[in-house]
C-alpha cells in the first residue's frame, strides 16, 4: 500500500478529577491540550468555574501520525503568572487503535495524571474514536490495518487463546 | 478638670452601621442562646431587647466646648454586683446627646433586673482610644441613674426617663445632686439575619393528598449570593408522580445551626415550569405570612427563573433487552488447590455422594438460574483455571468441557456436567489468576462488537480465594472497562476476601493499570456466597444488584438506543 500520512482521530476530552496545583485544589482555568506529535498541538477552552473536577466535553479533530506509538495529553491551568502544567499523561495509540474491536468503536478511556515531579495528580476521561481514510478500511473484518512496523508500541499481555477464532491472531503478539 | 477640645476624630468614625459592627455585633442576639433556651422549653418566657438610650441637661464639664459624654449600662446582680453589659460611642460635645450604640439583654419575665447606667465626660487625651478600653475612673463622672428592666418594657411608650444623680462631696458631707436626665427606649428585636447577606438554596417537594409536601431533592447551598444560580437538578418523573404533579419549590436561606429561614415559595408543576423555561419569564416567589389568625401570601419582588428545562427518555434495562440486546453468560471455575483434595469430604470441590451440592455447585446452579433467564440461546463458554489439565502445564484459563477447540457448553446442566468431569481429569494447582480469564472473556466481547452484534457479556468468576497478582487483574479489568463486558466475582469458602472488594470500585477507587490507564467504568461486583445464603430473593437481588447500572450506563455513554 502506498504511504497513507494521518488517521483522524476525534478526541471528546470529557473532564478531569481529583487536580491539584502546589497540593491543593485547582480553583479555577483548567484546560487540556494534545500532543499528537513534536510539532502539532490542540487545545481546549478553559473550564472556568468546575475547579478540580473540571468538565469540557469538547470534541477535537486532530490528525494522528500512522508511525505515531502516543499522543499526550496535559492539563494546565492558566494562572496569574502564565499556564502552569497540573499534570500530564502518555496514551499509547495501541489503546484505541488495532485489537479486535471495529475501527469505528468509541472507545471510553481513562488515565492517570502525573505531575512534574511525577507524582499522581488526578485522572482525565476522554472518548476518543479512530477513523481511517477510506481505502484502508476496506479489508473486511475492520481489522485489516496496514501494519506498519512496530505498530503496537507497547507491551501485550499473551493471552493463551483455547477455544475462540484462531483466524483474527495476527500482528496481537508483539514482540516480546 | 475639663477638657479644652472634643474629639473630632473619634466622632467622626461610623456607629453602629458599619461592617465591622454589622459583623461583629458585640451584643447581637445569639441566636445558639435562642435555639438552647427554646429547646430547654423556655419558649416565650423571654425576650430579646434592644435598649437605646439619650440624654438631656448632662453636667458641662469643659471649658471651652461641652461634655463628651459616654453611657456604660451594668446589670446589677442579686448580690449588689454590678457587671458591665456595654458602652456606647463617644458623642462630641453635646449636653443633650443621643447614643447610636444599643444594647441587647434578654429580658426574663420572671426575674427582676436591675440595671444601672453611669454617664461620663471623655477627657480628650483619650478621644483616639477605642471606647472599651477606656479607664472610666480616668474619666469625669457625670452622673448615674437605676431602673428595673421590666419597668422599661411595660411602660407605653417602652420609654423610661431617669434622673441622673452624682454625689458631690462637700466639706465633710455627701449630698446627691440631680443633674440632668437619661431616657431608656426598649425595643423588642426580630432576630433575623441581615438582607445583605444570603446563603440561599432551594428545596423540591411534591405535594401529596393530604396537602403534605414531601422533599424531593434539594439544590446545593450558593454562599452569600443573591441572584443565585444553581447546577442543574435531575428528575425522574417517577419520583413526583406525573408531569402535571404539583411541586412546591421553596427557597430557604442556609443557617449553619439547622433552622434555614423560609424566603420564599412557588408552587408549580413540570409542565409548568416547561413553560416558564420556554417563555422566559420569572416567577414571583411568594412567602406565607400570619396576619391573625390566618396565613396570608405576600407575594415578593424576588423571581424564580427556569434556565434550562431538557427532558429525555431513559431506557431500563428490560427496555433494551426487549429491543434487541441480547445478555451472554459465560462461566469460569477456581481449580487451585486451596480448595482442598476434591476427594475428601471437607474440599469445596467434593462431590458429595447423596447429591448434596458443593459450594461450587451451588454457586453455579443459583447464579447460573439467574443469568440464564437472560441467555437466549443458553450456549456458555466455561473455563476453569488454576490446574494441570491431563498431561499439560498449569492452565489460567482451559476450556471445562476438555475440548480443546470450543468452550461452550449447553445450558446450567452443561456446565454442572463439565465441572464434574473436569474434577476427575484435571490435578488442582495454582496460583490464583484471574488476568487469563478476563482477557479471554474481553476477547469474546470484542470479536462479538467486530461482528457487528449487540450483545452485552457477564462473566461468573466462583472461586474460593484471593487472587494472586492482583495488579494483572487489575490491568485485565481495566483494558476490558472499555467493552460490553460486566464480571461478577463469587466467593466461596471461608477465606478473608477484604481484597477482592478493592476490584469492586464503588467501595473505593478507580482500578488503576500498571501502565497508567484508569478504568472508564466499574464493571466488576463481588459477592461473598455465605453472605447470601438463604432465600432465593436475596440471592438474586445481591446479584443483580449492579448489573443493570454496569450495562446501562455502557449503553448510555454511547448513546445506543434500545431499538436499533
Amino acid at each position: 500500500m502506498t504511504s497513507i500520512s494521518t488517521y483522524t482521530l476525534e478526541i471528546a476530552v470529557i473532564s478531569g478529577e481529583n487536580l491539584l496545583e502546589n497540593r491543593k485544589p485547582v480553583k479555577k482555568n483548567a484546560f487540556v491540550v494534545i500532543r499528537t506529535d513534536s510539532h502539532s498541538f490542540f487545545s481546549t477552552k478553559m473550564d472556568t468555574d468546575g475547579g478540580s473536577y473540571p468538565t469540557w466535553n469538547e470534541k477535537l479533530v486532530v490528525d494522528l501520525p500512522m508511525h505515531a506509538q502516543f499522543i499526550s495529553l496535559e492539563v494546565q491551568c492558566k494562572t496569574a503568572a502564565g499556564n502552569k502544567t497540573v499534570g500530564a499523561a502518555r496514551i499509547p495509540v495501541s489503546d484505541f487503535i488495532g485489537g479486535y474491536v471495529p475501527q469505528s468503536y468509541l472507545h471510553f478511556l481513562s488515565y492517570r495524571l502525573r505531575d512534574s515531579n511525577g507524582e499522581r495528580n488526578g485522572i482525565i476521561n476522554i472518548s476518543v474514536r479512530a477513523k481511517l481514510p477510506d481505502y484502508a478500511s476496506c479489508s473486511s473484518t475492520g481489522m485489516g490495518l496496514p501494519v506498519a512496523e512496530k505498530y503496537f508500541g507497547g507491551v501485550v499481555t499473551g493471552v493463551p487463546v483455547w477455544c475462540t477464532n484462531p483466524a483474527q491472531a495476527s500482528g496481537i503478539n508483539d514482540d516480546g | 478638670m475639663g477638657n479644652c477640645f472634643s474629639d473630632e476624630l473619634g466622632g467622626r468614625a461610623a456607629v453602629g452601621g458599619t461592617s465591622a459592627s454589622h459583623n461583629n455585633p458585640t451584643n447581637a442576639p445569639n441566636d445558639a442562646v435562642d435555639h438552647f433556651l427554646h429547646s430547654r422549653g423556655y419558649h416565650g418566657l423571654f425576650s430579646q431587647i434592644e435598649l437605646s438610650y439619650s440624654a438631656s441637661d448632662l453636667r458641662d464639664r469643659d471649658l471651652l466646648s461641652k461634655s463628651d459624654p459616654l453611657l456604660v449600662a451594668y446589670a446589677k446582680g442579686r448580690d449588689g454586683m454590678l457587671e458591665e453589659l456595654g458602652r456606647t460611642e463617644v458623642v462630641l460635645n453635646s449636653l443633650n446627646p443621643t447614643w447610636i450604640t444599643k444594647h441587647n439583654i434578654t429580658h426574663q419575665f420572671e426575674i427582676v433586673q436591675t440595671l444601672v447606667f453611669r454617664v461620663y465626660d471623655v477627657d480628650t487625651q483619650f478621644h483616639n482610644v477605642e471606647v472599651k478600653m477606656l479607664k472610666l475612673d480616668e474619666q469625669q463622672f457625670l452622673g448615674e441613674a437605676t431602673g428595673v428592666l421590666s419597668e422599661i418594657v411595660t411602660k407605653s411608650n417602652r420609654s423610661l426617663t431617669l434622673d441622673l444623680v452624682y454625689r458631690e462631696e462637700s466639706s465633710g458631707s455627701v449630698r446627691l445632686r440631680n443633674h440632668g436626665k437619661l431616657t431608656v427606649h426598649a425595643e423588642e428585636c426580630i432576630n433575623s439575619k441581615t438582607t445583605t447577606e444570603m446563603d440561599p438554596f432551594l428545596v423540591i417537594s411534591k405535594v401529596v393528598e393530604n396537602g403534605i409536601p414531601i422533599p424531593v431533592c434539594k439544590t446545593e447551598v450558593m454562599k452569600n449570593e443573591l441572584k443565585p444560580t444553581w447546577k442543574p437538578v435531575y428528575l425522574n418523573i417517577q419520583q413526583v408522580g406525573s408531569k402535571d404533579s404539583p411541586l412546591v419549590i421553596e427557597c430557604f436561606n442556609f443557617n449553619s445551626n439547622g433552622k434555614h429561614d423560609l424566603i420564599g415559595k412557588v408552587q408549580k408543576s413540570l409542565a409548568d415550569l416547561e413553560k416558564l423555561h420556554s417563555s422566559e419569564q420569572g416567577e414571583s416567589l411568594f412567602l406565607p405570612t400570619p396576619v391573625g389568625h390566618n396565613y396570608h401570601n405576600k407575594v415578593l419582588k424576588s423571581q424564580l427563573f427556569v434556565e434550562k428545562y431538557y427532558e429525555s427518555i431513559q431506557h431500563t434495562f428490560l427496555d433494551y433487552l426487549a429491543g434487541g440486546c441480547a445478555l451472554n453468560f459465560m462461566a469460569a471455575i477456581d481449580f487451585t488447590a486451596s480448595n482442598g483434595n476434591p476427594r475428601l469430604p471437607d474440599s469445596l470441590h467434593y462431590i458429595d455422594p447423596s447429591g448434596r451440592p458443593n459450594a461450587y455447585q451451588r454457586a453455579i446452579i443459583e447464579v447460573g438460574e439467574v443469568l440464564q433467564f437472560y441467555d437466549a440461546d443458553k450456549r456458555f463458554p466455561a473455563w476453569g483455571f488454576g490446574a494441570r489439565p491431563i498431561d499439560g502445564p498449569v492452565s489460567h484459563c482451559f476450556n471445562l468441557n476438555g475440548s480443546s477447540h470450543h468452550c461452550e457448553v449447553e445450558g446450567i446442566q452443561g456446565i454442572m456436567m463439565a465441572y464434574t468431569s473436569a474434577l476427575l481429569n484435571v490435578s488442582l494447582a495454582g496460583p490464583t489468576l484471574f488476568g487469563p480469564v478476563i482477557g479471554n472473556a474481553a476477547l469474546i466481547a470484542s470479536q462479538s462488537l467486530a461482528n457487528g452484534g449487540r450483545k452485552y457479556f457477564v462473566l461468573l468468576i466462583i472461586t474460593d480465594g484471593v487472587v494472586t497478582d492482583l495488579q494483572e487483574t487489575k490491568d485485565a479489568l481495566v483494558k476490558a472497562s472499555d467493552l460490553p463486558l460486566s464480571i461478577l466475582i463469587v466467593g466461596v469458602g471461608g477465606a478473608d476476601f477484604k481484597e477482592m472488594e478493592i476490584l469492586d470500585a464503588d467501595k473505593g477507587e478507580r482500578l488503576e493499570s500498571s501502565t497508567g490507564r484508569v478504568a472508564s467504568r466499574d464493571i466488576v461486583q463481588f459477592v461473598p456466597l455465605r453472605d447470601v445464603q438463604g432465600g432465593q430473593i436475596s440471592v438474586v437481588q445481591a446479584l443483580l444488584a449492579e448489573l443493570p447500572t454496569q450495562f446501562l450506563t455502557y449503553m448510555r455513554t454511547r448513546d445506543i438506543q434500545p431499538n436499533p
